[in-house]
């Protein structure tokens, strides 16, 4: 037997703990954390720990942008939008003063061109046919959703391809990023900052009641928004740079290349100073790997301690398909967008980038999209 | 399922093991930002730049 049953005490309701997967979740990042504490490297331990509480909350609130952004467009429903705003309000009052004051820290900044545009929009029909974005895929994945472990198999392999795509689009032209505090100084993009968040609500609730639909997020959301701001405040402390997801997809995907024998060493993203140095270094020497296996095992923990993990069966072969080829726009869109919502929306926006609003504006579309092909593979436009 | 999942955590942590173990490492856990002319989280340079 590998789970055990405990009586809540209040209600007598059961909550059955999965001692084997808490076990395997917890030792996991014990070793994670241990290998990192050996190379006397607290900050790194600290973006795991981080992840952990992240994989935590995510799961325990059931905080889907997805999800909310389906909602929103097909019915009208802004409250799960508005509770990603309340993550970017209070990502933005930590992340907009410190990365304009400090030498030591930065925000997430992009380019603006074709290349954020197209990803973004690819980005989001993946979103919408996987269920699930680049946080949305590691909790799932965490939380013991087999259809979503093929989703993250090729967000990988997607991620990678778009890293040899990357330089032929960046080709393409574009500009240098938008940053409100390099015109308005640090106070003056924070203002602009939490004032574009405000209107941006203002909007997204003016179209929920038109439509007749429900605009307040729920408890839950409220309070797994302000938490998950909270812990986005605590990555960005011991990161230097707001949290990402994505990258660690890439760098993965291009570790497990090499192992295959593949030669990067004329691949021009492979060249740049960062990724070559993430290729070359231990994957615990890259930010956004050490949050995301923290996520992975923080979800599977708050999994296993719930309930018995992992105990449904999969899906069937026509939504497994959509997870993969959902995987795969995911990864290729997020590395020519510069990101997913978190790395590019969360993060863009709350460091005060132009990018961070661009990137929601053409994901909106890729989203209505992604919507309307859900149907081919029997999944639900709602 | 279980069992996949016993055998991706397990394959995975000593994936990450061995690459840990094999691979140099310069210190501080760095993101490609935190280099000089990166203009996006992975790393990418400005357009100015080219």
């Amino acid at each position: 037997m590998t789970t055990a049953t405990l009586a809540a005490p209040d209600q007598g309701a059961a909550v059955r703990i999965d001692r084997l997967f808490l076990g395997l979740a917890l030792a996991s990042a014990s070793i994670l954390i241990a290998l990192v504490l050996l190379d006397h490297q607290p900050a790194s331990a600290a973006l795991i720990v981080g992840g952990f509480g992240l994989g935590v909350a995510f799961l325990k609130a059931e905080f889907s942008y997805t999800a909310s952004w389906r909602r929103f467009l097909t019915r009208g429903e802004a409250g799960g939008l508005l509770g990603g705003l309340i993550v970017i309000a209070i990502c933005a009052c930590v992340v907009v003063p410190v990365a304009a004051l400090s030498p030591n820290y930065g925000g997430a900044i992009a380019p603006l061109g074709p290349s954020l545009i197209i990803g973004a929009f690819v980005f989001a029909v993946g979103m919408q046919l996987a269920n699930g974005c680049g946080s949305g895929t590691l909790y799932t994945v965490g939380g013991g959703s087999g259809r979503m472990l093929v989703a993250l198999l090729f967000f990988v392999i997607g991620s990678f391809l778009g890293s040899l795509s990357l330089p032929a689009f960046l080709a393409l032209g574009g500009i240098d990023p938008v940053l409100a505090s390099d015109y308005l100084g640090a106070w003056g993009g924070l203002a602009l900052t939490l004032g574009s968040i405000a209107i941006a609500g203002a909007c997204v609730i003016a179209v929920a009641r038109k439509r007749g639909a429900n605009f307040m997020p729920s408890r839950r959301y409220i309070i797994g928004g302000v938490i998950i701001g909270l812990l986005c405040v605590a990555v960005f402390a011991a990161g230097g740079h707001p949290w990402s997801v994505t990258f660690a997809f890439t760098v993965w995907g291009a570790k497990a290349a090499t192992a295959l024998g593949f030669d990067l060493s004329h691949a021009a993203f492979w060249q740049w100073p960062g990724p070559k140095r993430a290729l070359a270094e231990s994957v615990l020497s890259d930010t956004s790997s050490l949050t995301d296996l923290g996520m992975l095992f923080g979800a599977m923990a708050a999994a296993a301690a719930s309930k018995p993990f992992a105990t449904g069966s999969w899906p069937p072969l026509k939504s497994m398909a959509a997870a993969a080829i959902g995987g795969l726009l995911m990864g290729w869109g997020a590395r020519l967008g510069f990101g997913c919502n978190i790395g590019a929306f969360v993060g863009g926006v709350a460091s005060g980038s132009l990018h961070g609003w661009l990137w929601f504006l053409a994901a909106l579309p890729g989203c209505l999209v992604g919507i309307r092909l859900r149907p081919l593979f029997g999944l639900s436009r709602e | 399922m279980r069992t996949v999942y016993i055998l991706v955590v397990v394959l995975g942590v000593a994936a990450i093991l061995v690459d840990h173990l094999s691979s140099s490492s310069s210190g501080r856990a760095l993101s490609p930002e935190d280099f000089a002319g990166a203009c996006a989280p992975c790393g990418a340079p400005c357009p100015s730049k080219k």
